[in-house]
């Protein structure tokens, strides 16, 4: 934690006025409530931290700060007036800004023509550019943050962090729209960055709330405390609470954002089914490296669920899709009950028992407009074919098993199946693993992303039956108490490399807070 | 220009220097000039065109728009078919014409939501409609000494209309790096969505694009009109595919943002020494085309291949 | 008027008939067509004039000849008191089987179809479905070589032209304009097609009957007048002033070399086409190109709908059209200085499509 902070007088006043006010905030979308009465104070000239886990609401909340979502119910207030934002040029009227997690800048352009994108001002007259006064334009903003990139640059040949520097010049031009002073709001700001870059950019936010508010949202508990003066934080689409950064600890901050603790039994029933005596690994993975991932040490047994965990950016989902030769790895060994996995492709993945069910369900875990039947075994051809021929009424027969044994909720095996709820679907998707009936390793990447509460459950009764039939898993979770409920081991990614294993039989679970040690 | 960009015109430079050794007729004076003159329809085209695969899109039209506008101006200037002597409001007229037809296609796209590939097919089709009524059977002879003279009359050794390429080229290059047309159209192709998120509005824009990639086909069809002293209607016959190819060798991607109108004007000029080398060293007619062709996918491969590299380490 | 040299006497005698001939079946024939009707395929000659429906299909009217063409069968419509159906397709061979399968669709009994297929694999499915549906049909310019006519009954006739024998005549007439020795340039057709095959066939007989003629080079222009400028410019920089004349495979090009020359301020240098499109003549008139040959548009436009006339109407029965009219070589004419007023505004005859008269034009069956 900094300590200069403190010294300084006036801006970090609790009683400062509010320059942004949210009140009761809510956004549905089907099937999910994204926003459920969100409330939240950003006071002028502080830096309010904003936290919660995967799904909490922080990314649709931000959206209906700067105009890109319409909220259902509730109210917005800017300096004591209630404003409705049907637009990023309209918050940018009212003085409120964002610079964006994926980066929003025109690759192909220069810097100076992305700061002033969209109100190029005197910089273009008659629709002619006039370099002299946009690169004048351009300075002017760097300037403000003490930024020393070439403003005539072309934006891809910026390092990120330049990039990140640009962006945040840019939306500083809506200082030229409003006579007070702005709120800017910075979206996982530091994902990108390196941390000598890490460094620079709170040294930035600082610079700003000498004449802004600043709003920072990061997965990193230890920045958001580092940096903020105040953190606010979300859970399942309500404000749960908020703590003075400096009376906090990364450790307070976590339990407020997944709620109580000590849950995670309830995900591991039939732990006790299976034996404890140890076994072969199935699975041993070593010295796996990628472009994102270094050096991967990795060992699953049968009828073992594995949870990786690790921040955004850490390298677990592209080593999981290298496990199943959907992403290009340059050096290691991955060995499958004995033999060596070919990691070319996912059809030699899959000849050798290897099972992922992706996280974009929609577009890689299934075909939509195909019938329930057909995703079902999509994978095994020959569970229902003899030869190049299909034979319908095995088919049939087949899949009216699964689907009664999963409990499906499908009209017919023959229904379409974006027609299903989310949670039916991925139960589908997940039979296709069962029906093949000899897979080996399952890979799963966020299994119960979007899934309600009954059907997150149906789901790890599923991994559960698979485990026991011998499957070994590897599991990257939604959550962390996810993790920790369903696996047996749990291993720490960061930054690319595998830098912790935590055992997590059933009755000696670690805490959630245990792995965020090791993770940030 | 940084080395990726660098390409093109070293392939142009590779290309040339191979056929000035194997051939002392194509290293001439005149036949350097007969180059020039060559690329001058398709160089104009090619800037029309540019500005369109700057934005991502395709288009298809040029055949019909050029055809539309050949045909108008051999009527409204001085011709066998009737009493017009318009000079160059005809030119002008001609020109409006074809811009008004691109503003057609570049509706369809925004408003109509049409992919720009069927809706430039489609304007294409009603331009040669346009062109085939206005024939009526009987193909304008032009008479008027001024459009004639562009093909003929020669200034520092080359045809007018060579220079009134050059002129377009240097223009076209004008709007890109200065306008905010040109800088937009760029944009579009980089990154369209970032455009609107910055509160710009996207669709004039490409209507715009549409609109003078359509005048430049008028342009060029006007040109054609001149060279062959008749307005026909297939005076466009063509030339969308050579002007995508062109631009493509030029190192201007398909999938829009990157290349602009100075990359086409190389690639016009490769494309066209190309066909020009290919019969001045004594390749068979029969060969001609084949090689044309392998040399093109090389060039483009060889301009691809860095990019690729590049998408793969940033990834 | 054109075309004078032939049947002067037996011309009008000729018309006379077939005008009582029609006349006559006008009355007999309505009662038997009448009553043949529905089965789809009416008895041959069995049709009452006024229920003749003549259709000319060909690629584009933008294409001057084949607009003569059209014209020529609108002539010959209004000859026998009818109208003709103009039908273009664009050059897509897709949008020409569309056309002929919605025309097959509606009433075939009297429908006579002078059809030009887009290329030699077209004809097959048109005379395929002409003969199940009982419309009369004539082709011209591309049959495959191996599709006999004489194994059908409703596709009457197929006409082309030698394109050995054009090739040869403005190669000879190319020869003699350069006076019999020097340098030419050749300008090809689309190279894949049998016409600029035949074609430049034609020019290696001619160079073989004058060896004083030297081919410098040969090279493709695809039958367009833009390439054909484009390839003129190239060549005449690489031969220079070696270059006496350009022979190419049709007047669009032989009009593109044209503006090279002018453009390369050439005066000196022979050009032949073939097709006889108006520019052509004109430019012949004026003296700036030597010679063309002309298929007759407006002729091929007429004979093809009159054969269908003749067979439908009783006048003429398909058992009777000797085999070696079934697919024969019409006529062709070289046209230079001399000649060329004939040409400038091509009419059609009457007594051209009269029924006796319809094959006069022949040099012989397509071995």
């Amino acid at each position: 934690m900094t300590t200069d902070l403190q010294t300084e007088p006036g801006p970090r006043a609790p009683g400062s006025p509010p320059a942004l006010e949210v009140r009761g905030l809510v956004k549905h979308y089907p099937g999910v409530k994204a926003l459920d009465g969100v409330d939240l104070v950003v006071r002028q000239h502080e830096v309010l931290g904003l936290a919660g886990e995967n799904g909490a609401g922080k990314s649709t909340l931000l959206k209906a700060l700067v105009g890109l979502v319409r909220p259902d119910a509730g109210e917005i207030w800017v300096r004591g007036e209630r404003v409705r934002l049907r637009s990023v040029v309209d918050a940018a009227d009212h003085g409120l800004g964002m610079v964006f997690q994926e980066q929003s800048l025109v690759p192909n352009l220069t810097a100076a023509e992305n700061i002033v994108l969209g109100s190029e001002g005197p910089g273009v007259r008659r629709g002619i550019y006039r370099w002299g006064t946009m690169r004048r334009l351009a300075q002017e903003q760097l300037d403000k943050i003490g930024s020393h990139i070439d403003p005539l640059a072309r934006t891809d040949s910026l390092s990120f962090a330049d990039r990140q520097m640009v962006e945040i010049a840019k939306v500083l031009r809506i200082e030229e729209r409003t006579a007070h002073p702005p709120v800017i709001i910075l979206d996982e700001p530091t994902s990108v960055l390196e941390s000598k870059e890490i460094d620079t950019l709170f040294t930035q936010v600082r610079r700003l709330r000498e004449f802004a508010s600043v709003v920072f949202v990061s997965h990193r508990l230890d920045e958001v405390l580092d940096v903020c003066d105040r953190v606010a934080v979300l859970r399942g689409g309500k404000s749960v609470g908020e703590v003075l950064a400096a009376d906090a600890a990364p450790a307070e901050l976590h339990r407020m954002m997944i709620g109580a603790t000590g849950s995670e039994d309830h995900y591991h029933d039939g732990a006790a089914e299976r034996s404890g005596e140890p076994r072969r690994p199935r699975l041993v993975v070593r010295g796996l490296t990628g472009k994102t991932f270094r050096d991967v040490d990795l060992d699953v047994h049968a009828g073992e669920i594995v949870g990786i965990v690790g921040v955004h950016g850490s390298g677990r989902e592209d080593v999981c899709r290298a496990l199943f030769g959907a992403e290009a790895t340059v050096a290691g060994e991955v060995v499958l009950d004995g033999r060596k996995l070919d990691l070319s492709g996912t059809r030699a993945a899959c000849a050798a028992g290897v099972g992922y069910v992706p996280a974009e369900r929609k577009t890689e875990g299934m075909v939509g407009p195909m019938s329930v039947a057909d995703n079902m075994t999509l994978t095994k051809q020959h569970a229902r074919c003899s030869g190049p021929l299909v034979r319908p009424g095995k088919q049939a027969t087949l899949v009216d098993t699964w689907i009664e044994r999963l409990s499906i909720r499908t009209p017919h095996r023959g229904t379409a199946i974006q027609r299903l709820s989310g949670g039916n679907q991925q139960k589908v998707v997940l039979a296709r693993w069962l029906v093949a009936g000899d897979v080996r390793l399952l890979l799963l990447d966020h299994p119960t992303r979007g899934l309600d509460v009954g059907a997150r459950s149906e789901v790890y009764r599923l991994m559960r039956e698979l485990a026991n039939s011998g499957v070994a898993t590897v599991l990257l979770a939604d959550s962390l108490e996810e993790a920790i409920g369903m696996s047996d081991r749990i291993v720490v990614m960061s930054d690319g490399r595998a830098t912790k294993e935590v055992a997590a039989p059933a009755g000696a679970k670690p805490t959630p807070l245990d792995l965020v040690k090791e993770m940030v | 220009m940084s080395l990726r960009d660098a390409g093109p015109p070293i392939a142009l430079v590779v290309v040339f220097g191979i056929f000035a050794v194997l051939s002392p007729d194509f290293r001439t004076i005149s036949n350097v000039q007969n180059v020039l003159d060559a690329a001058a329809v398709l160089a104009v085209v090619t800037c029309g065109i540019s500005f369109v695969l700057m934005t991502g899109s395709i288009d298809l039209s040029a055949p019909g728009i050029m055809g539309a506008s050949a045909i108008t101006v051999a009527l409204l200037v001085a011709n066998n078919r009737n009493d017009n002597d318009l000079g160059l409001i005809g030119v002008a007229v001609a020109v409006l014409l074809a811009a008004a037809l691109g503003c057609l296609s570049g509706l369809a796209l925004v408003v109509l939501k049409v992919p720009s590939f069927m809706a430039t097919l489609g304007v294409s089709a009603v331009g040669l409609g346009v062109a085939t009524l206005l024939f009526a059977g009987v193909q304008p002879n032009i008479t008027d000494p001024m459009l004639e003279g562009w093909a003929v009359e020669r200034f520092l050794g080359l045809a007018r209309l060579t220079w009134i390429a050059v002129a377009c080229v240097l223009l076209g290059w004008l709007v890109q790096r200065y306008s905010r047309l040109g800088r937009y159209a760029f944009a579009i192709g980089g990154a369209e969505e970032v455009l609107a998120l910055s509160g710009v509005r996207v669709a004039p824009y490409k209507v715009a694009v549409f609109t003078m990639a359509g005048a430049f086909y008028g342009l060029a069809g006007v040109l054609v009109t001149s060279q062959l002293g008749a307005g026909l209607v297939q005076a466009g016959r063509g030339y969308d595919f050579s002007a995508i190819t062109a631009a493509v060798v030029g190192g201007t991607l398909l999938t829009g943002g990157r290349g602009g109108i100075l990359h086409s004007a190389v690639g016009v000029l490769l494309v066209t020494v190309l066909t020009n080398g290919l019969v001045q060293v004594g390749v068979s007619p029969y060969w001609q085309g084949g090689v044309q062709g392998l040399i093109v996918v090389a060039a483009v491969a060889a301009a691809v291949i860095p990019q690729r590299r590049r998408n793969q380490v940033t990834k | 008027m054109k075309f004078t040299s032939r049947h002067t006497g037996a011309r009008h005698t000729a018309a006379v008939v077939g005008v009582l001939l029609a006349a006559g079946a006008l009355t007999g024939c309505t009662e038997t067509a009448a009553g043949s009707g529905g089965g789809g395929s009416a008895e041959a000659g069995a049709c009452d004039p006024a229920d003749v429906t003549l259709v000319g299909q060909v690629r584009n009217e933008s294409n001057p000849y084949e607009a003569s063409w059209l014209d020529g069968g609108d002539a010959f419509a209004e000859q026998v008191g009818l109208t003709q159906e103009r039908l273009t397709y664009d050059g897509d061979s897709t949008r020409q089987q569309e056309q002929i399968s919605q025309l097959l669709a509606g009433d075939t009994e009297c429908l006579v179809m002078n059809i030009l297929p887009n290329g030699d694999s077209d004809t097959p499915p048109i005379v395929e479905g002409a003969q199940d549906a009982g419309a009369y049909l004539v082709t011209q310019w591309n049959k495959p070589a191996d599709l006999n006519v004489a194994d059908y009954d409703h596709w009457l006739s197929h006409i082309t032209y030698d394109g050995v024998e054009s090739g040869k005549q403005i190669g000879d007439a190319l020869a003699e304009a350069i006076g019999g020795s020097g340098g030419i340039v050749a300008l090809q057709g689309i190279l894949d097609t049998g016409a600029a095959k035949d074609r430049f066939a034609g020019l290696e007989e001619s160079l073989a009957a004058n060896p004083d003629v030297e081919l410098l080079d040969d090279q493709t222009a695809n039958f367009s007048r833009a390439e054909a400028l484009e390839v003129t410019k190239t060549l005449l920089t690489k031969h220079g002033d070696d270059v006496k004349g350009i022979w190419a495979a049709n007047d669009d090009m032989a009009l593109g070399a044209l503006e090279a020359l002018q453009q390369a301020g050439r005066d000196d240098v022979a050009v032949v086409g073939i097709d006889a499109v108006p520019d052509a003549l004109t430019a012949i008139e004026d003296g700036t190109m030597t010679a063309t040959v002309s298929s007759d548009g407006p002729w091929q436009g007429g004979i093809g709908l009159a054969i269908g006339y003749c067979v439908a109407t009783g006048e003429l029965a398909v058992e009777d059209i000797a085999g070696e009219d079934r697919a024969w070589f019409a006529e062709q004419f070289l046209i230079q200085q001399d000649n060329v007023a004939d040409f400038v505004s091509p009419v059609t005859s009457e007594d051209d499509f009269a029924c006796g008269n319809l094959f006069s034009r022949s040099q012989g069956a397509i071995s």
